[in-house]
């Protein structure tokens, strides 16, 4: 089983799949440092470039724009208080405050150090744990598949934060679009007002772009952004052997991994919410909570290294079961796909050599950006930041429609993604939360298709669903993901009034 | 001065295209429609039987596909129906799913609107039943089918296209009624074979060559033993007369010249004869079987008098 892992590595050092993987960490920083622009965007923009290339050049890229792209987003988090990513939302707490102390060097440091801990953690758990689950998931009939899709629905609604009203909007919307196209079963049309393109339903890669490229870069244009080169210009960075032996956070990196890892698995979490839950962890264990929040390095190392160990484990089961229970993860699979590299137990049978380089791939990601972000450049990488935002924008821009436009070769596709766009800005402005737009098209798809099929497995006969112990666990574990945060806020609140 | 340029060049381009009319085909690249996207069995074959056809075809011929994916290749075939009957475009072509889109849904074709080139890949059908099911003959399956009817539970990639058909053909031939489970495609319902999630699968030779350890190949349908699986019985020694697979060829518009067509023709039937071609198809999973012209052309004919007759009898959607 582990043996395909090591006849994997020769490919993975071939120059040209290597230095895919360099490339994409230093896009993917870049990425990641320009607030509004996310791993998800840059990939997706990425995916229709990706069809002439070789598939390990292709996912070599991705998995460097993913890895660097969680570390990148803490730059400006530190430096400027925006965090570039979702993800460094939590890395802003203690970033910033050491920035303005003059300490921003070594906060980045920190974190380009925590991020690359985090991503190597993240890439051993997906070389560990998706070999044995990929057997395991031959168990996994149409009910499972359509109760994992469930779950992760439900987790994306109940667990994003924020308000689940407006998650449930958004995710509805989603399922509506999964709906358009022949159905899976008698492929009768629907929503397609008789257009032949729409027959095959909304690609994903061109709702993804119109949704999480076009409003980003729409703000880009509208907003200058207010570069007071303050903090960047008292960095204070020492050389990184260093800065090193002054990072003892073993602990809260051991801890952050875990936690990430384990979100990442879980279909409809993702990184921000990994590096809010290591960030209070940290905190919580912390002898000195009370320096938190006033520039503590070790915040910072908390929610760096949660939010790069969601990468890799988001892929576990986007590879196995072939369910991505992320943004990102769908993307990937989308490139797998245009490989014709179709996920699931067979992709570990049929092509070994890809999909464990395509580990590797993430492994030497993950060390690639201690190299690169940190010991030779935190310093030009900070100035980033001053790269010119209306050309930026305006480039994006353009490879958005030529991308979008190679998938099929047809305009068609071009105005359905501008029109995403459309509804992507409006639902950004009125803070619908974008992700579960993408889950509920992805998940709302498995679930139709399977519980078709489920049904017709068990002749109409809905008890089919409920007739084995996987699908019970699945149950209960939507039960608890849908009723779970409410009974803690009554129990937390009938604790205060007594 | 612009305007004389563009005059001259407009005479020269004018001069030109009345001299490719009496040129010898093909006088420019040879445009291949492909219904799918890169990579899939309909591509794959466009593309290696691409440099053979240019080979016989002789002359610097020169054939480029191109991929126009969508509605289950109704687009790409469209396009190929509606092109210019010169013999610059060709389309692949794709039996039984064509001819039952016809059937099933409004199409922009029907049979009447190609010429007949070749059918160049056949991949007959197989009955394969999961390890789960101790179903591992055709007479248990058959016995246990009429025992309980519709208590089988049969995967396949899709309604209307060849494993339905198959199924369909099963059924009349044994008096058989099967609970149908169709999959996106027939990979997920092999792996839902290999989890015993369903307990019998109509899929092709190609798909389960590799897999005979880990399901129950109980027989093929075609009237040879095939080279894919030699050790395979067909179904006509085990006394059920079952013949149907995948098809896939290629087609050009209706009403092309008879000299172009006889020339493509030509150089089409030489592939089955051509061992270097056929190796190459070998490696990539593509059982040959060349059908030219009239015959072809018959062929599509029967087969969509059968879906025609199928969908009087039980429409599939």
């Amino acid at each position: 089983m582990y043996s395909d892992l090591l006849h994997a590595l020769p490919d993975v050092f071939a120059w040209t799949n290597f230095a895919a993987v360099v490339i994409g960490v230093i896009a993917g920083i870049v990425v990641g440092a320009m607030p509004g622009l996310s791993a998800t965007m840059a990939i997706s923009v990425l995916v229709p470039f990706t069809f002439g290339l070789e598939p390990l050049v292709a996912l070599g890229l991705m998995a460097g724009i993913y890895n660097g792209a969680m570390y990148g987003g803490a730059i400006p988090a530190v430096l400027l208080r925006i965090p570039g990513t979702p993800a460094a939302v939590a890395t802003t707490f203690d970033g910033y405050p050491m920035a303005q102390k003059g300490e921003g060097g070594f906060a980045l440091q920190v974190a380009v150090v925590s991020s690359s801990i985090g991503g190597i953690a993240s890439a051993f758990a997906l070389m560990l744990l998706a070999p044995p689950l990929s057997k395991v998931t031959l168990l996994f009939g149409p009910s499972e598949v359509f109760w994992v899709a469930v779950f992760g629905l439900a987790s994306i609604i109940f667990l994003l934060g924020g308000n689940p009203i407006k998650g449930l909007i958004s995710a509805c919307f989603g399922v509506f679009v999964s709906v358009i196209g022949s159905d899976p079963i008698y492929g009768n049309d629907r929503f397609t007002f008789g257009q032949l393109e729409m027959l095959d339903g909304i690609n994903i890669v061109i709702l993804l772009v119109g949704l999480y490229a076009l409003p980003p870069v729409i703000d880009l244009l509208e907003t200058p952004l207010k570069t007071d080169g303050v903090n960047s210009s008292k960095l204070g960075t020492e050389p990184i052997w260093k800065a090193l032996p002054r990072m003892n956070y073993w602990k809260t990196w051991l801890r952050g991994s875990l936690l990430g890892i384990w979100i990442g698995i879980l279909p409809g979490a993702g990184g921000s919410m990994a590096a809010f839950m290591s960030y209070n962890e940290a905190r919580r264990t912390s002898k000195n909570p009370e320096k938190w929040g006033e520039g503590e390095p070790e915040g910072v190392a908390a929610a760096e290294v949660a939010n790069n160990a969601d990468t890799a484990s988001a892929l576990i089961p986007a590879l196995t079961l072939g369910i991505p229970g992320t943004a990102v993860a769908a993307v990937m699979l989308g490139g797998l796909l245009v490989h014709g590299l179709q996920p699931g137990p067979m992709l570990f049978r049929d092509n070994p050599d890809i999909v464990f380089g395509f580990m590797w791939q993430f492994l030497f990601g993950a060390i690639l950006l201690v190299l690169l972000g940190g010991s030779l450049a935190t310093n030009s990488f900070a100035r980033l930041l001053n790269l010119p935002r209306p050309l930026l924008g305006s480039v994006i821009i353009v490879l958005m429609l030529i991308g979008v436009y190679s998938i099929h070769g047809r305009m068609f596709d071009v105005y359905l993604m501008l029109g995403f766009g459309a509804i992507g800005w409006v639902m950004d402005r009125l803070k619908f939360p974008l992700p579960p737009v993408v889950l509920g098209l992805i998940l709302g798809g498995f679930a139709e298709e399977n519980l078709r099929l489920a049904l017709r497995i068990g002749r109409g006969d809905p008890m089919v669903l409920f007739q084995n112990t996987t699908s019970l666990i699945l149950v209960a574990l939507t039960v608890s993901v849908v009723v779970g945060p409410t009974l803690k806020k009554r129990f937390i609140d009938s604790r205060k009034k007594a | 001065m612009l305007n004389i340029f563009k005059k001259t060049a407009i005479a020269g381009a004018m001069i030109l295209s009345a001299g490719a009319a009496l040129a010898e085909y093909p006088e420019k690249p040879i445009e291949v429609i492909v219904g799918y996207s890169a990579g899939g069995g309909t591509d794959v074959m466009a593309r290696t039987a691409a440099p053979f056809i240019e080979k016989y075809l002789g002359d610097g011929a020169s054939l480029v596909v191109k991929n126009m994916p969508g509605a289950s290749g109704q687009i790409g075939v469209t396009e190929a129906a509606n092109a210019d009957p010169d013999g610059y475009t060709l389309g692949t072509f794709n039996l039984p799913g064509m001819m039952a889109r016809t059937i099933d849904r409004e199409a922009g074709y029907d049979r009447d609107s190609f010429t007949y080139l070749a059918n160049v890949v056949n991949d007959p059908n197989v009955i394969v039943t999961s390890k789960a099911s101790g179903l591992d003959t055709l007479d248990k399956l058959l016995e246990e089918a009429k025992a309980n009817p519709l208590a089988i539970t049969v995967g396949m990639s899709s309604l209307g296209g060849d494993d339905h058909f198959a199924l369909i053909k099963l059924e009349q031939a044994t008096d058989t009624e099967f609970t149908i489970v169709p999959f996106k495609g027939s990979a997920p319902a092999r792996t839902a074979l290999l989890g015993g999630h369903v307990a019998m699968g109509i899929l092709n030779i190609s798909e389960v060559a590799e897999f005979q350890d880990q399901l129950n190949v109980l027989g093929v349908a075609t009237k040879e033993r095939s080279q894919f699986a030699p050790d395979l019985p067909t179904f006509k020694e085990q006394g059920l007369d079952l013949v149907n697979g995948s098809m896939r060829g290629f087609i050009a518009p209706a009403g092309l010249p008879e000299d172009v067509q006889a020339k493509l023709i030509d150089a089409f039937s030489q592939l089955s004869d051509d061992q270097e071609f056929l190796d190459a198809m070998a490696a990539t999973a593509n059982p040959v079987e060349v059908v030219t012209g009239e015959e072809f052309k018959q062929l599509t004919s029967d087969l969509y008098d059968l879906a025609n007759g199928v969908w009087q009898t039980t429409p599939w959607n």
